[in-house]
């Protein structure tokens, strides 16, 4: 590889972390840079719901500090946005104007916080913890709050009801079962999941999906639900699972469905550009369907796979057919790629 | 170098050019000018009818919405319908939509908004021409039928539209749901067209109830605008199966009101419009679960994002990369649909995709209506042959007149199916064409106009105004009554809001450089990089302008110009220039008499 190869990588997460460190590892000259819309340093996701409680604090989030990338020599650009990325030409250009040239590209982009059309009249008022940005605007009105209403849910759902509990707040679970994520419930898990719910102490509402309207009321909001009994609340959550932040790649030519599209060596459909974690999206022949894997360890295997296919030692990724998870407390099966070859 | 830009200032006929400064209204035919036009002002060129947006939205800003609706109806006869359910390919490519920009203003529904709000008893006006006594008739009265005939009334001619259907409309009436066009909007403005002494015959099938040759022998030119009525089967096993049904027939049929057979699981197959309406509809009539499958993903659907939404709000849901395989069925009714996975590949010219299935990818989905909304193609039983363009009717090339003397063809019919304003303006131009014929002549024609300006219109702040999203229905609420409109229209401050956010692209910002001292300032509060130091300036082969040549050294800088197509007429440099040799115009296509 020439010397001046710059890497670049969209996504400060444990996918983009994992193939910069690789990278780094494999290739000692390369300039390497992580650039993320996201301001703080990479940081354990999982603590979120405990942050936002007030459990802990910014810094007990960290996983590395500024100067870990300073020794490995990875540019590390917290804060700014891509805006558009052009593969013909190598090109990034970001919010504030500025182009970034590549010679590879990983898209380690992640996921937000997925929102229900059928909310979109009152969007607004739903708060969402997908990440340390949406804990910080919530947290000084969480820590104040006494009763909340969760609308979901997911995997971080389970755990906030359990945080919010811990602080000694009235939740009230409203469950929807056939959206639930990543995989709708069927009768048997649903009532394992009330079950979990009820015994933390959760108010659990299984027949009112979708709730009709959330609107500001007295300082808190009112959730109206389908039967038109309303319920109130100081603030409402929305954990319907995540989405990959793949707008900005519209019109780029990088073929996107739910997530990036990517081969099973992690390439994108344009030349140098390849995708990992959260927002790759790549066809499982068993399952006969696109799949998009999620988790913490799902995305550092994966980036460093993709590291590996970028330095052209091609490693297959290989896939789990069948899973079993545990989400505090509940057992579900399902499928996720998993492990690599 | 400098002097050859300044001899391009004047056109040939001393009208035009690019530096050239307006100081009185001046037309112009110069194809320098149209050319500016089509760079400069995106949104017009992108409209199939070359609709005036820029002046329509600067009406809706001055509080003059009657005016916005005649503006409209001088390229787009039906503004009320069009503003319900065009596909908008002027927002597509609106300025305020570029990069860094933000997003396209909402075009479409300032339409709306011209023709919801304009005042009562509002007048209509047609400059209508003395009557020729020729006589025309025109098979089909969808919007390419109803364009045409609106015209060749306007010219003079006598029209009869002949209609299969039981009332006018075409597929804006029997394609499209109520909840997207109501009928009492489309009644308004067909009966529009209908007053200038146009003859509707309903219910009579050309080829069957009167011949076609009959018609040629009875008017002086027969048009044929039937548009594409045949839907395109899946033509895989098992399509005919009770409840798999064209979305074609099912809308027809639904805006018949006949009743349409519509199951728990609806299974709709296709990416554009009608399979959108198809399952807002079979939503509306009971279907529980609701899934529209295409072939590649929504990136690449040819319908709108404000479509996609509305559709996911009301539940139906999308699964992409997916084609048909087979549908399985027992006793000779739907059970189940097998699709097979598709990956995308690059079309030759990189610009496309290929939905191109995956091998042992076969998994079945249970459905008890499928619905295939694939397209469709003309329904030629006219009961004579005439020369096709494969399942289209040929015409020939640039024009619209079939293999016979006499015998146009426009629309759908000719094109294939597109899109409700592609096909009126269609329609219009095959009237231009017909007129022709009769006339002898060309009796309009389209010039630039430029008029001096005075002042921006716009303010900086207007730059940032968010989208005013269009306020719709609550979902529970349109599923009350089928027909319930689900889009509420803007109301007077929301259109105004919208209104403003329009850069009005239709002014052209120029310095001239006999009073420029280059100090540079307009540079300096420019807000992206519109004002150029330029040596030279291309020259594209039909005489109009193409990009400035740049240069960063003072000794080659000719001028300092205004690159129209980067300006967003913010009017920043207008404010601060010492010298006032910024100047303001006002450009429009405007459709002139043509007295010989």
């Amino acid at each position: 590889m020439p010397k001046d190869d710059h890497y670049v990588i969209i996504g400060n997460g444990p996918a983009g972390n994992c193939a910069a460190d690789t990278l780094r590892k494999e290739d000692p000259e390369a300039k390497i840079t992580i650039i993320s819309d996201e301001k703080p340093l990479y940081y354990y996701k999982h603590r979120v719901p405990l942050y936002a409680m007030g459990g802990c604090e910014p810094d007990d989030l960290a996983i590395r500090p500024y100067r870990g990338y300073g020794e490995k020599q990875i540019r590390l650009r917290l804060g700014q946005r891509v805006e558009k990325v052009v593969p013909p030409e190598k090109l990034l250009y970001l919010k504030h104007m500025e182009k970034v040239h590549y010679t590879k590209l990983i898209l380690a982009v992640g996921a937000s916080a997925r929102r229900l059309p059928n909310h979109a009249a009152f969007a607004e008022h739903l708060q969402c913890l997908a990440g340390f940005d949406d804990a910080k605007r919530v947290r000084e009105k969480l820590l104040a709050s006494s009763r909340i209403v969760i609308l979901g849910g997911d995997l971080i759902s389970m755990g906030f009801a359990r945080e919010a509990r811990k602080a000694g707040k009235e939740v009230v679970f409203i469950l929807y079962s056939s959206l639930f994520w990543p995989v709708s419930l069927k009768e048997e898990i649903r009532q394992s999941v009330t079950k979990r719910l009820t015994s933390l102490g959760v108010e659990v509402v299984s027949d009112a999906e979708p709730v009709t309207d959330v609107q500001p009321a007295e300082g808190g909001y009112t959730v109206t639900l389908p039967d038109n009994s309303e319920l109130s609340a100081d603030l409402v959550f929305s954990f319907f699972g995540s989405v990959p932040n793949i707008r900005f790649l519209v019109g780029s030519g990088i073929n996107t469905e739910k997530g990036v599209l990517v081969d099973d060596l992690m390439r994108t459909n344009q030349e140098d550009v390849y995708a990992c974690g959260d927002c790759a999206q790549i066809y499982n022949p068993e399952f006969k369907d696109y799949w998009i894997s999620v988790g913490w360890g799902n995305a550092e295997a994966q980036g460093e796979i993709t590291a590996m296919n970028l330095l052209g030692r091609e490693k297959v990724i290989d896939y789990q057919p069948k899973e079993i998870f545990e989400m505090d407390g509940v057992t579900i099966r399902t499928s996720w790629w998993k492990s690599f070859s | 170098m400098r002097r050859e830009i300044y001899r391009s200032q004047v056109g040939n006929d001393g009208t035009s050019g690019m530096l050239r400064i307006i100081k009185e209204i001046a037309f112009s035919e110069d194809p320098r000018d149209f050319g500016y036009m089509a760079d400069n002002v995106p949104c017009q060129h992108a409209c199939p009818a070359g609709t005036n947006i820029p002046g329509y939205i600067r009406c809706i800003t001055q509080n003059r919405y009657g005016r916005s609706y005649e503006l409209n109806r001088i390229y787009n006869i039906l503004p009320a319908t069009l503003g319900r359910i065009c596909s908008r390919p002027c927002e597509a490519a609106c300025r305020h939509g570029e990069d860094d920009l933000g997003e396209s203003v909402n075009i479409c529904q300032l339409k709306r908004a011209a023709a919801d709000l304009k005042p009562a008893m509002h007048r209509i006006k047609e400059d209508l021409y003395a009557p020729s006594g020729k006589s025309v008739a025109v098979i089909g009265s969808g919007p390419a039928g109803i364009g045409a005939a609106h015209d060749l009334a306007v010219y003079g001619h006598n029209v009869t539209l002949y209609e299969n259907m039981p009332e006018a409309g075409g597929m804006l009436r029997y394609g499209i749901p109520a909840f997207r066009l109501p009928r009492d909007v489309l009644d308004l403005e067909i009966g529009n067209v209908l007053r200038l002494g146009v003859t509707l015959e309903t219910g009579v099938l050309v080829g069957h109830d009167i011949l076609l040759k009959d018609l040629q022998n009875k008017y002086d030119a027969v048009i044929t605008t039937v548009g594409c009525m045949e839907p395109n089967r899946l033509g895989v096993e098992g399509d005919e199966l009770d409840g798999v049904i064209s979305g074609l027939d099912y809308m027809v049929r639904t805006n018949l009101g006949q009743p349409v057979p519509t199951g728990k699981q609806v299974i709709v197959v296709g990416d554009g419009f009608t399979a959108m309406d198809c399952a807002r509809t079979s939503l509306r009539l009971g279907a529980e679960s609701v899934r529209i499958n295409v072939r590649a993903t929504e990136e690449y659907m040819p319908v709108d994002a404000h479509e996609v939404h509305e559709v996911k709000v009301e539940g139906a849901r999308i699964y992409s990369l997916v084609t048909t395989h087979r549908i399985h069925g027992s006793n000779g009714k739907v059970e189940g649909i097998e699709f097979l996975r598709t990956r995308l590949e690059d079309t030759p010219d990189g610009n496309g995709r290929i939905a191109v299935p995956i091998e042992n990818s076969a998994f079945i989905m249970e459905a008890d209506t499928i619905i295939s909304a694939i397209g469709q193609h003309p329904k030629m039983n006219l009961g004579q042959a005439l020369t096709m363009n494969g399942q289209r009717i040929g015409v020939r090339p640039g024009r619209f007149l079939t293999s016979e003397d006499r015998l146009y063809a426009a629309g759908d019919c000719v094109t294939g199916a597109t899109n409700v304003i592609s096909a009126l303006a269609a329609g219009r131009n095959v009237a231009h064409e017909v007129d022709e014929l009769f006339a002898g002549r060309r009796r309009k024609s389209l010039v630039v106009r430029f008029e001096p300006a005075e002042q921006t219109d716009r303010e900086r702040e207007y730059d940032f105004i968010k989208p005013v999203p269009m306020p719709t229905l609550p979902v529970e609420e349109r599923f009350e009554q089928a027909d319930n409109e689900v889009e509420n229209g803007y109301s007077d401050a929301e259109a105004k809001k919208e209104s403003l956010r329009c850069y009005l692209c239709s002014l052209k910002y120029e310095i001239d450089v006999s009073r420029c001292i280059y100090c540079s300032m307009c540079i300096d509060v420019a807000p992206r990089d519109c004002i150029k130091m330029i040596s030279s300036v291309a020259e594209r082969p039909d005489g109009s302008y193409g990009e400035y040549g740049e240069t960063g050294k003072w000794n080659e800088v000719v001028a300092i110009a205004i690159d129209n197509k980067r300006c967003i007429r913010c009017g920043q440099c207008y404010d601060v220039c010492p010298m006032n040799c910024i100047t303001i115009t006002k450009t429009e296509l405007v459709e002139v008499d043509r007295e010989e």
